[in-house]
Formats: structure tokens, sequence, C-alpha cells
């Protein structure tokens, strides 16, 4: 159940996080010694500086007036969906370059999630429920991989995969990108595979360090379920185990993994962004990567905004969802 | 005059001695658990590494004097990098830089948490309210992306990579000393100490800080090792000083100089296990704090 106190006062945070962003985003640059604009016509066009062109840039990237009015002029060009103009690829818009990159993104991070979700649950519940030894593998392997820098892990997989091991002379994965080049973009067999088979490293990568979280979490919350009283009165009224264990148990001790979902989303990111650039895998972390080391400043911004809005908006909607899934939880 | 200081007397003797005898007891418990000395031991041995390994380091890391990309050897244990320089050397000096980079951040996050924390946990009211709302806004922001634009507007210096990380790091330990705070509010000596009209700034820095010091210690090397991870990261992201000498910008020259492309395992493996290493011993160090405080669940 939730209030409409409660509701109103997360939309009021929500909107003093998102307004936090902004702001930080629109100050930083103007934090940074030397004009942008006059960056652009050195880099892109090398030549003699035409006073009324660096006006025109100046007035693109918003730089022109007093700082309030920039400010203004910020806010109102966000509202309109304008994120600015890429210095490195000037004049492509930051939306369209964030559009081009973002689905390669979204497939790695939600396949990742959905199958460490699947294998975390099955892993999390079967050791649970029967403890003993693979209660302790579980541990021991989860403990040690909480060490395991995320993309420390990817450059393994990539050297030993992709380049030291190989078969009748080929290797089993490619070393980088997201398809091949005899490959034709579009709905068809071979572009599918070739997808799938440079998706593998990525993914095998972020699986194998994600999984293990949720895994511990089901098995706390099913041995936390286990103690529940109406868990023994099935017992008593001699239910099957396999009954007990897919209703009674599985059922109820699934709801705060799916909540933590999006909690570890947020730190997903940052290791499939460290990932994608092992991979030079065209998605919004290795372009923001490519963006820090072009110093392409409203590109990094862009990124920045879209990837913070998401995940706020995010947490917030399955809060929400949570508590409607779940007539227990009060929000209030 | 005399009425108060009979009550300090109680106080001290509820307490049962002082600060430091405690944590002193509470190592010896933690010396006591397997777990806790195998930690302990693991640690200590990167500690005392990056102490004293640069003074171990055959050559120096930045300067080249052998061939590029050459595969371990006698006179280069670990091999060499893309422009001849000893990785061995790299790995001993680097170890040195990465765990001051973490220590520095530790401290930094460690002194803001734990003020956020009491402070919120002790006067409660609108300044809890006010400074956990500050926490939550932090906590929610994704942290990576606000490192990473945060890292690139601002000058590329270890300084700088310290003083973010120690600023980001804190939200999340401030939200645990103030639960542990809230209960030890409770406690009669803290009662005690309040009814003998010592000042709210006092019982924090006598009573109810010393209470917290082992909490403060297992948390303070978890940032640590969270420091030197999110500096690798970072660094490895093209972020930061990257002519500094440490784990990160080893991970980081290995990706761009083509290290793959050279199967050069000799100059990735070394890093990485360090990091790991240090992840290991905090998780048995954690997992023997766990037994200690929490007895009755830890055996289980």
């Amino acid at each position: 159940m939730i209030t409409l106190r409660y509701l109103l006062r997360r939309i009021f945070y929500m909107a003093i996080t998102l307004f936090a962003a902004i702001t930080l985003n629109f100050l930083l640059p103007r934090l940074v010694p030397g004009n942008p604009a006059l960056l652009i016509l050195l880099t892109k066009y090398r030549g003699i500086i035409n006073p009324s062109q660096l006006k025109l840039i100046e007035s693109e990237l918003n730089l022109r007036g007093t700082m309030w009015q920039q400010y203004v002029g910020y806010l109102s060009s966000l509202v309109h969906g304008n994120l600015g103009v890429s210095y490195y690829y000037y004049p492509q818009t930051v939306s369209s370059i964030i559009l081009e990159h973002l689905p390669w993104t979204l497939f790695l991070l939600g396949t990742a999630t959905l199958v460490s979700v699947i294998i975390g649950v099955f892993i999390g519940s079967y050791s649970g429920w029967k403890r003993g030894l693979s209660d302790t593998v579980l541990q021991g392997f989860s403990v040690s991989l909480t060490a395991v820098p995320y993309f420390w892990l990817g450059l393994i997989f990539q050297l030993a995969f992709a380049v030291i091991i190989t078969i009748n002379g080929y290797h089993i994965f490619p070393v980088a990108h997201a398809y091949g080049i005899s490959v034709t973009p579009g709905p068809n067999l071979p572009f599918f595979l070739s997808v799938m088979r440079h998706a593998a490293l990525p993914l095998i990568t972020l699986i194998i360090t994600t999984f293990p979280g949720f895994a511990l979490l089901m098995r706390n919350t099913v041995i936390t379920v286990l103690d529940e009283d109406y868990v023994l009165l099935a017992r008593a009224k001699g239910l099957q185990l396999n009954t007990i264990r897919k209703n009674y148990v599985n059922k109820n001790a699934i709801l705060p993994v799916a909540t933590s979902v999006a909690l570890a989303f947020a730190g997903i990111v940052g290791g499939a962004f460290l990932v994608e650039e092992v991979f030079s895998y065209p998605g919004i972390g290795f372009t923001l990567y490519n963006a820090v080391t072009t110093s392409d400043y409203p590109l990094i911004e862009g990124i920045f905004l879209i990837i913070t809005f998401t995940i706020v908006i995010a947490n917030f909607l399955v809060d929400i969802l949570y508590a409607y899934l779940d007539p227990r939880v009060i929000l209030k | 005059m005399t009425n108060s200081t009979h009550i300090n007397d109680v106080r001290k003797i509820i307490a049962s001695g002082g600060s430091m005898t405690r944590f002193r007891s509470f190592l010896k418990q933690l010396m006591r658990n397997w777990k806790g000395r195998t930690g302990a031991l693991i640690l200590l041995s990167l500690v005392l590494l990056a102490i004293f390994g640069y003074l171990f380091a055959p050559y120096n890391p930045v300067s080249s004097n052998a061939p590029s990309f050459q595969p371990p050897t006698h006179s280069h244990l670990l091999g060499t990098d893309y422009i001849g320089e000893d990785i061995f050397s790299w790995f001993l000096v680097g170890a040195g830089t990465s765990l001051l980079v973490g220590a520095s951040i530790a401290v930094i996050a460690i002194t803001i948490g734990v003020a956020v924390g009491v402070i919120a946990g002790y006067f409660g009211g609108y300044i809890d309210n006010g400074l956990m709302r500050v926490v939550d806004v932090l906590l929610v922001i994704p942290g990576f992306p606000l490192l990473v634009i945060l890292s690139a507007f601002l000058p590329p210096t270890l300084e700088t990579t310290i003083i973010v990380l120690g600023i980001l790091s804190w939200p999340f330990i401030s939200r645990v000393i103030r639960s542990q705070t809230l209960t030890l509010r409770r406690r009669p000596y803290i009662m005690a100490s309040e009814l003998s009209g010592l000042s709210g700034l006092r019982i924090i820095v006598r009573d109810i800080i010393p209470n917290l010091i082992p909490l403060i210690f297992i948390n303070a090397i978890f940032l640590a090792i969270g420091g030197v991870v999110a500096q690798a990261g970072l660094a490895f992201f093209g972020l930061g000083d990257l002519r500094s000498v440490n784990w990160g910008t080893m991970l980081y020259w290995f990706q761009a100089e083509d290290g793959i492309v050279y199967n050069a395992w000799w100059w990735l493996i070394p890093p990485g296990i360090g990091i790991i290493l240090l992840g290991v011993g905090a998780n048995f160090l954690s997992n023997a704090v766990y037994e200690i405080t929490q007895p009755a669940r830890g055996s289980k």
C-alpha cells in the first residue's frame, strides 16, 4: 500500500536529485578554464578564427550571456531534449550519438542482469534449502569473486579465449567489437550469429561477477522464510516438500531479490562501462571512454545525465512496484 | 562538582575500561579466530609490500632498459612492458601508490562519514532528517558515471582522484555509524553522562566514538580496498594521472598499448592478483568480525 503523502515525498526527493545532477552538469564545464567554442574552432577548422563563426558556436553551446541566462537557456534546451553538440563529432548532436549507441548497452545490461538474476535465484534457492556443501561452495565462490575487478576478469577472458586458445587455428571468440565486418546489420541470421559471438565474452564477464550477489541474497531470504510460521504450518499439514519449496518459500523469497535488482543496476552499469571498454563494444560506456580520451565534454555530460535519469527513475518505479506486488509493504 | 565526579566514576565502571583496552580486547578476539588471523596476515603482508616493496625494485620502473614485450626471465622476473620497462619494479612501486591512494580515500571517507553519522544519530530530529536526505540523494546517483564526469573536468592528478573518491565514498558508512550511534545513545552510561551535564560534543568524543572504533576499523579497511579498486577502474578508463606508477595505470597501459595483441599475460596478471588478494584478506577479516560481534548467528 502506498499513501499519497509517501508518493509526493518520493517525487519531491527524486526531483531534487535530478535537479542536483543537472546543476552539477551545468556548473562543471564552466569551472574549467578555457573557451570550448575556441577549442572547437581550433581543433576542427585549424585556421583563421572568424569572429562571427565563434559567436555562432558560442550560442550553439549556450555560452553567451550572464551565468543566469546561460542556466535558464540550458534548462530550456534540456526540456526540449537538446543535450548540446559534440565537440569531437561536431556538428553531430549528443542525443543522436547516445541514441545510436544506447541499444548495445541496453542489450548487454539487460541480458546480463536477467541471466544473473535467474542463475542467482536458482543457485540461492538450492543453497538456502539444502545448506551443507553447496552453501559453503557458494559462499567461498562469491566471496572470492567480490574482490575481482570486472574489467580485469574481462581482460583475462579476452586473453584466454580470443588470443591464446585456438581450435583448428580459429579463436573461440572474437577480440572486440559488436559484430564482424563481413555481415550486414539487419534481420538476417549471419548478423544475429555474429552479434551473439561478439557479445559472449562481455556477457560472461558481467554475469560471472553479478550473479553471486543475487545468489547470496536469495539464499539468505530463503533461510529467513524457512523460519516463518506459515512454512511450519505447511509442513505440519503434510504438504509435499516440492510444493512448499515452490509455492511457499521461493515465491516469498524472490521479492527482496527483485527489489535489489534496481539497486544493483547502478553498480552493474559501472561494470558494463569498463567491460565495454575492454572489448571495444560500441555501447554508451565505450562512447564515454572515447569522449574522455578526446575531451568531448558535452558528450560526457549527456551520457552522465541520461544514465542518472534512467537509474533514479528506475529506482523510484521499482519501489512503487514493490509495494504493489507485496501487500505487506506499507509505504507512508 | 562532587556529584558529577561521582557519576563519572559510575560511568567508568559501567563502561569497564578505557577505549584502548576495549579495542585491544577486540583485536585479541580477532586474532583468536582463524579467519581473523588469515585476513590480518594477508593484509599485513600487502601493507609491508606497499611500504618497503620499492626498496627491492631491481630497476627504475619508468626507465626502459630491455627489449619491449619480453616474457619473464632471470633479469626481469615479470618480463617487460611495451617500452621495455621492468614489470616487477612497476608492481612493487605500484603497490605503494595504490595502497596509499586507498588509505587516503579511507581517511577522508571515514572522517566525513563518522562525523555525519554520529551527529545525525546523536542529535536526531531535524539534523538527522536533513543529513539522511542528503545521504539518500547521494546514494541514488550512479557512482561510476558521477566519478567519470568529476574526474574528467577536474585536473588529472592523483590528489584529485583521492579527493573525489573520498568525498563520494562516505554516504554508506555514515548510515552504518548512525544506526550504531542510535543504539549507543540508549545505553545507561551515555545517559549517565548526559545527566551529569556533559556537553553533547564531549559525549560524542569521549563516549560514543571510542565505542565505534571496531566498526570504524573494519569499515576503513573496506573503504581503502574499495578505493584501490575504484582508482584502478578510473585509471583504466583513462582518468586521473596516467603517468603515476600504480596497479590501475598498469592495467590502463596494458590495454592502451595492446598488451592483448602481444599476449603479454605477465603484464596483466600481477596487478589483478594484488587487488584480488586485498579483497580476499578483507573478506576473511570481516567474516571474523561478524562471528565475534554476532556469535549466535555466525556459528550457524
